[in-house]
């Protein structure tokens, strides 16, 4: 609860230094602020706390709040070097920051309408990001586009919302699980309808495939800084509303849902890296992958066991800081040559071997090969999702990883290709979040007991 | 001062990592120094262990290094008698041969990592024979087997040496396979990889156990290869191609003896098991004299002192098969000392004669090498076995065990005794006697080697002539100090087997033929090649086929490349074309074709219009009503 008081807080006093002239400060008061969160968050560790039924603070959501913070810090980090709108500073730090508030609505909510205002809080902020080069088309397609198929989406969670209130009278997740349990062989059949619109607004906001179709387009166009954003913090944010929402709702009538997230899942994980395969623009390669990697996550779901939040969590921070460092090197270069092409990455290694060795780091991590955070990410999954007998899907979703491989290579081999006489220069806090990423992707992978134990 | 013998390997570990990562940084002399001064650290702290040392076995634990289930296996030191003598030995002679590559290497141009790599040997080696149980030794085992490579083909230009570097690690990995089966063996049976639980756990076993002669017989495949024996001896000879110290260190004093220590160390299981014990003792044998034979026509100074190294092992073995383990580890020892002198005396004669190495170009040299001269005849006569140099009381021993075990193998090694004399003079008159018969050019360059090199050949030479002394047999008056210093290792053994005694009259009967047969050997090398100047002509055309079978090493490289080496590539060949090309990348690229196609297909669905996009999650939705509804 105190980060979520520190972060917005945080964007008030963004919102303030406009008017009281102290711009040139903000960033560094951010990075402290974000810092002091991440201490704030950390003490509360153990309590657990119900704010009037609408918000919880219970270990899930504060390690999940701790990914966010953490990813939001590090992806501060990268702001520096690849902030171009200087105008607008204090409004841009000040919607991301809401939007990490939100985020953290999202993982701690007790309650539907609290569920529904931090999406919201979430994706309007992401509107507005998405669209923040002005003068660039794509970007203002992204926010559109975005819009429209985002107000869609929640248009489906809202009347899921309204259905499960019709059959239950209550927005109160907790008392739905109870109500689901207790009158599991005679709930009405527009509580199944509002399980499923729910279930689609969700697996719009993962972009889970067949409602995916956004993601692609708007991770593409946007400017990649928010694309970062987008990929890493948003998508955790969601993962574990999602994952909440079914493990404390709808675990009774797991056997109405698990198929259909099942085929979803596998659809997901084949589509997208399959899809990516033969892309040439490294941004969409990486769009299209987390597309994928959000079907790998929905076996976590799927598990539906104790080791659920653990192995999700654990797949969120791996992910979430390896795409970071991925999307920091891809801005180092785009900056210097103009595009996101794969090309453009030629003879990097030779150049820049720093670079070229947090992508290799990164995309070892992002395929699941060991010893990075990605394989142990992928095997805790795995293994949950074993474990509740989903033997088949989990065969699907390593043959997904093995065709991941082909894509995820293709940019290392052509950083070892050719000769390149332009060096790319990358600034001191871009620097160190590449150092933190890289360090933690192979730290977790060498150690990873401490964090899967965080969440049982 | 036991307790600080973990710094014996560590010494040389320092040493090679100092000189390998500063190799660019450091003068020459520095390196020399380091290289030198570590393993003479590592002899002192032996010594100082030595000479404190009561009998008893000390073991020395640094650290839990493997630790799954029910395998425990410590990164532990065991400092008994049998591993102090092979200390000794290897810090030693390999002390002595640091120096010496000071000076014979000073002149290559990458002096500074060729003294690495001997520094990494000489730590492994002493991982070999210092572990208290098979896993560690089996990790020097391999070290030992990687330097060899590295050293053999350290003149990696030449494709030649690169071969023979290749074909040294291939003909050991059989071997090795064998090693590591016995080792797996031993940990399915005996549930413990560490000596002292493997031995005492021997003891409920009954001689001749079936498990017993399994585990035996796998560890010996292990010494077949590393040790030289018949039929995996054939890389020793091309291993020659490694730099003269080399040779010298690795494939003559040091680590093809490790099979030797190998068995000694395990007797207790040998013991058990008499089918090994004899199986060894035929092996030896044969390799004894089929080496000593082929050394009869070489006339590579080098080759011929390889084949003669082949042949001593084979007596190594011998005396094992027949159960006189000390006999086997004195043979170890005073051959380490004359074989190491004869090579690095070699290596001196190879560098007066700039890089010559076949004896038809030589002779005379006893003029221009005066000190080379001196210590080569010392360790020639060592060899051959005339009193009271060293090599005459170890083989000595030898042979009067095999004569207590059967007479008539007695005569065949006795055999193989004379054709050592007799080869072994033939290199020494045709290098040193007689005139001079190589170029203008090579005559003008004679020179003694530097002091850095020829106090080696003195020290070796000392060693050469008194280290028989170290185990006088009774009959001279001797008390046996070898034998009673390395029986705490041995007794349990020696409780189980019968002791053949022959009595003082037949010993001595024994060694005057064997002298006297030593005698005649060298009568007639000298008749031959001095009295009548004869030498080798080389030509294949003047010889019987008999000369020629033997000349050509009885053609058994290629009967190896015939039945084994074309077979393999011929296969490797087929299943490359059939299997890798075809049905396997077929199948692979055929898969990842598709995909890719696929991949091609797919991503036309992402249009980017916004109303397909709709239309298809509004479709998605309903089917997933209508799936819910109808399932």
């Amino acid at each position: 609860m105190n980060a979520l008081i520190s972060l917005s807080v945080l964007g008030i006093v963004a919102m303030l230094s406009e008017i009281f002239n102290f711009k040139k400060f903000l960033y560094s008061l951010i990075l402290l602020g974000l810092v002091a969160a991440i201490g704030v968050n950390v003490m509360e560790w153990g309590q657990f706390q119900l704010w009037y039924g609408m918000m919880i603070v219970d270990e899930f959501t504060l390690a999940f709040s701790g990914v966010i913070l953490l990813t939001g810090f590090l992806w501060f980090l990268l702001v520096a070097d690849n902030h171009q709108d200087k105008a607008h500073i204090s409004d841009h730090f000040a919607i991301s920051l809401f939007a990490m508030a939100g985020a953290i609505v999202m993982v701690s909510y007790n309650n539907l309408s609290m569920l529904f205002l931090g999406i919201e809080i979430v994706s309007i902020s992401m509107y507005i990001m998405a669209s923040t080069q002005k003068n660039d088309l794509g970007s203002n397609e992204a926010g559109f586009k975005y819009f429209l198929m985002g107000a869609f989406a929640t248009g489906f969670i809202l009347f899921g919302t309204a259905l499960l209130y019709g059959a239950t009278a209550t927005f109160d997740i907790q008392k739905i699980g109870v109500f689901v349990t207790e009158h599991n062989s005679e709930l009405p059949a527009i509580f199944y309808a509002g399980l499923i619109l729910i279930m689609v607004g969700m697996a719009f906001k993962i972009s889970a495939v067949p409602f995916h179709w956004w993601a692609p387009d708007v991770y593409t166009g946007s400017p990649t800084l928010i694309t970062a954003f987008m990929a890493t913090i948003v998508k955790t944010a969601a993962f574990a509303a999602f994952l909440r929402l079914f493990i404390t709702c709808f675990s009774g009538v797991e056997l109405f849902w698990n198929q259909t997230i099942m085929i979803m899942a596998g659809a997901t994980i084949l589509l997208g890296n399959i899809t990516a395969l033969l892309q040439n623009d490294f941004k969409r390669i990486l769009a299209f992958s987390s597309v994928a990697h959000a079907g790998y996550m929905l076996l976590a779901v799927l598990a539906m066991n104790n080791q659920s939040g653990g192995s999700l969590l654990f797949y969120l921070l791996a992910y979430s800081i390896s795409s970071l460092s991925a999307f920091a090197v891809l801005l180092a270069v785009a900056n210097l040559k103009g595009n996101t092409n794969v090309q453009s990455f030629k003879g990097l290694a030779k150049k820049n071997p720093f670079l070229a060795f947090v992508v290799i780091v990164a995309m070892l991590s992002l395929a699941g090969i060991p010893p990075t955070a990605g394989f142990f990410a992928k095997y805790y999954i795995f293994t949950a999702a074993i474990a509740n007998n989903y033997v088949g899907l989990t065969l699907v979703a390593i043959t997904g990883s093995i065709v991941s491989i082909f894509y995820y290579f293709r940019i290392v081999i052509v950083m070892f290709e050719g000769d390149e006489s332009t060096e790319v220069t990358v600034g001191s806090n871009t620097k160190a979040l590449l150092v933190i990423c890289s360090v933690l992707v192979i730290l977790l992978g060498l150690m990873p007991d401490f964090l899967i134990g965080l969440l049982k | 001062m036991t307790n600080l013998s973990w710094l014996i390997p560590v010494l040389p570990l320092l040493g090679f990592l100092l000189i390998a990562l500063f190799a660019k940084s450091l003068p020459k002399t520095l390196v020399g120094l380091i290289a030198s001064g570590t393993v003479l650290g590592s002899f002192i702290i032996a010594v100082s262990i030595f000479l404190q040392n009561d009998g008893t076995a000390h073991t020395v634990k640094l650290f839990d290094w493997i630790s799954s289930g029910k395998l425990h296996i410590p990164f532990a030191f065991l400092i008994d008698p049998l591993s102090l003598v092979m200390l000794l030995v290897v810090t030693g002679v390999g002390f002595l041969i640091h120096v010496y590559s000071v000076g014979y290497m000073s002149h290559d141009e990458r002096f500074a990592q060729f003294m690495s790599y001997l520094n990494l040997f000489v730590f492994f080696m002493l991982l070999l024979v210092m572990g208290n149980n098979y896993i560690v030794m089996f990790t020097g085992w391999e070290g030992v087997g990687l330097c060899s490579y590295l050293l053999i083909g350290f003149w990696f230009k030449n494709t030649d040496y690169n071969n023979a570097a290749k074909k040294a690690f291939i003909m050991n990995r059989i071997g090795d396979l064998g090693f590591i089966l016995g080792v797996l063996l031993i940990w399915v049976t005996f549930g413990s990889v560490n000596y002292s639980e493997v031995f005492s756990g021997a003891e409920g076993f009954t001689k001749g156990d079936k498990v017993i002669t399994a585990i035996t017989f796998l560890l010996f495949i292990g010494a077949m290869g590393k040790s030289a024996q018949i039929p995996l001896y054939t890389w020793l000879p091309d291993a020659m191609a490694g730099p003269t110290p080399v040779s010298a260190l690795i494939h003559a004093a040091t680590m093809v003896t490790a099979g030797v220590y190998m068995i000694a160390r395990s007797n207790i299981l040998y013991t058990l098991s008499p089918d090994t014990l004899n199986f060894v003792l035929f092996i030896g044998l044969g390799t004894a004299i089929f080496a000593a034979t082929i050394g009869l026509f070489q006339n590579d100074i080098k080759k011929v002192l390889a084949y003669s190294t082949v042949s001593q092992l084979g007596f190594m073995f011998i005396a094992l098969g027949t159960g006189a383990y000390t006999a086997g580890v004195f043979h170890l020892m005073t051959h380490a000392f004359f074989k190491a002198l004869l090579f690095l005396g070699a290596g001196s004669v190879i560098h007066a004669m700039s890089g010559e190495q076949d004896i038809k170009n030589m002779g005379g040299l006893r003029k221009h090498l005066p000190i080379t001269y001196i210590v080569f005849l010392l360790a020639t006569v060592a060899i051959s076995g005339i009193p009271p140099f060293s090599g005459f009381f170890s083989k000595d021993e030898i042979l009067a065990h095999l004569y207590a075990h059967s007479p008539v193998l007695w005569g065949f090694a006795l055999l193989a005794s004379m054709l050592t004399a007799f080869y072994m003079f033939r290199l020494f008159f045709l290098t040193f006697w007689g005139g001079f018969r190589g170029t203008k050019h090579q005559l003008e360059h004679l020179h003694e080697s530097p002091l850095v090199m020829t106090a080696p050949l003195m020290v070796l030479a000392v060693l050469s002539v008194l280290g028989g002394f170290l185990n006088v047999p009774e009959i001279f008056g001797g008390n046996l100090a070898l034998k009673n210093f390395l029986s705490p290792v041995f007794e349990a053994s020696e409780l189980r087997s019968f002791d053949p005694h022959i009595g003082h009259q037949t010993e001595i009967m024994l060694m005057a033929i064997a002298v006297g047969m030593a005698g005649i050997s060298i009568f007639l090398a000298y008749s031959r090649y001095v009295a009548n100047n004869e030498v080798p002509s080389g030509d294949e055309k003047e010889m019987s086929w008999l000369e020629k079978l033997v000349f050509n090493k009885y053609y058994v490289d290629e009967a190896y490349d015939a039945a084994i080496v074309k077979p393999l590539n011929w296969i490797s060949r087929k299943s490359e074309i059939f299997i890798e090309k075809q049905l396997i990348d077929g199948t692979v690229e055929g898969s990842a074709n598709f995909t890719l196609h696929l991949g091609g297909l797919l991503r036309q669905l992402q249009t980017g219009h916004i109303g397909f996009y709709l239309i298809a999650m509004v479709l998605a939705v309903v089917a997933i009503f209508g799936y819910t509804v109808l399932f």
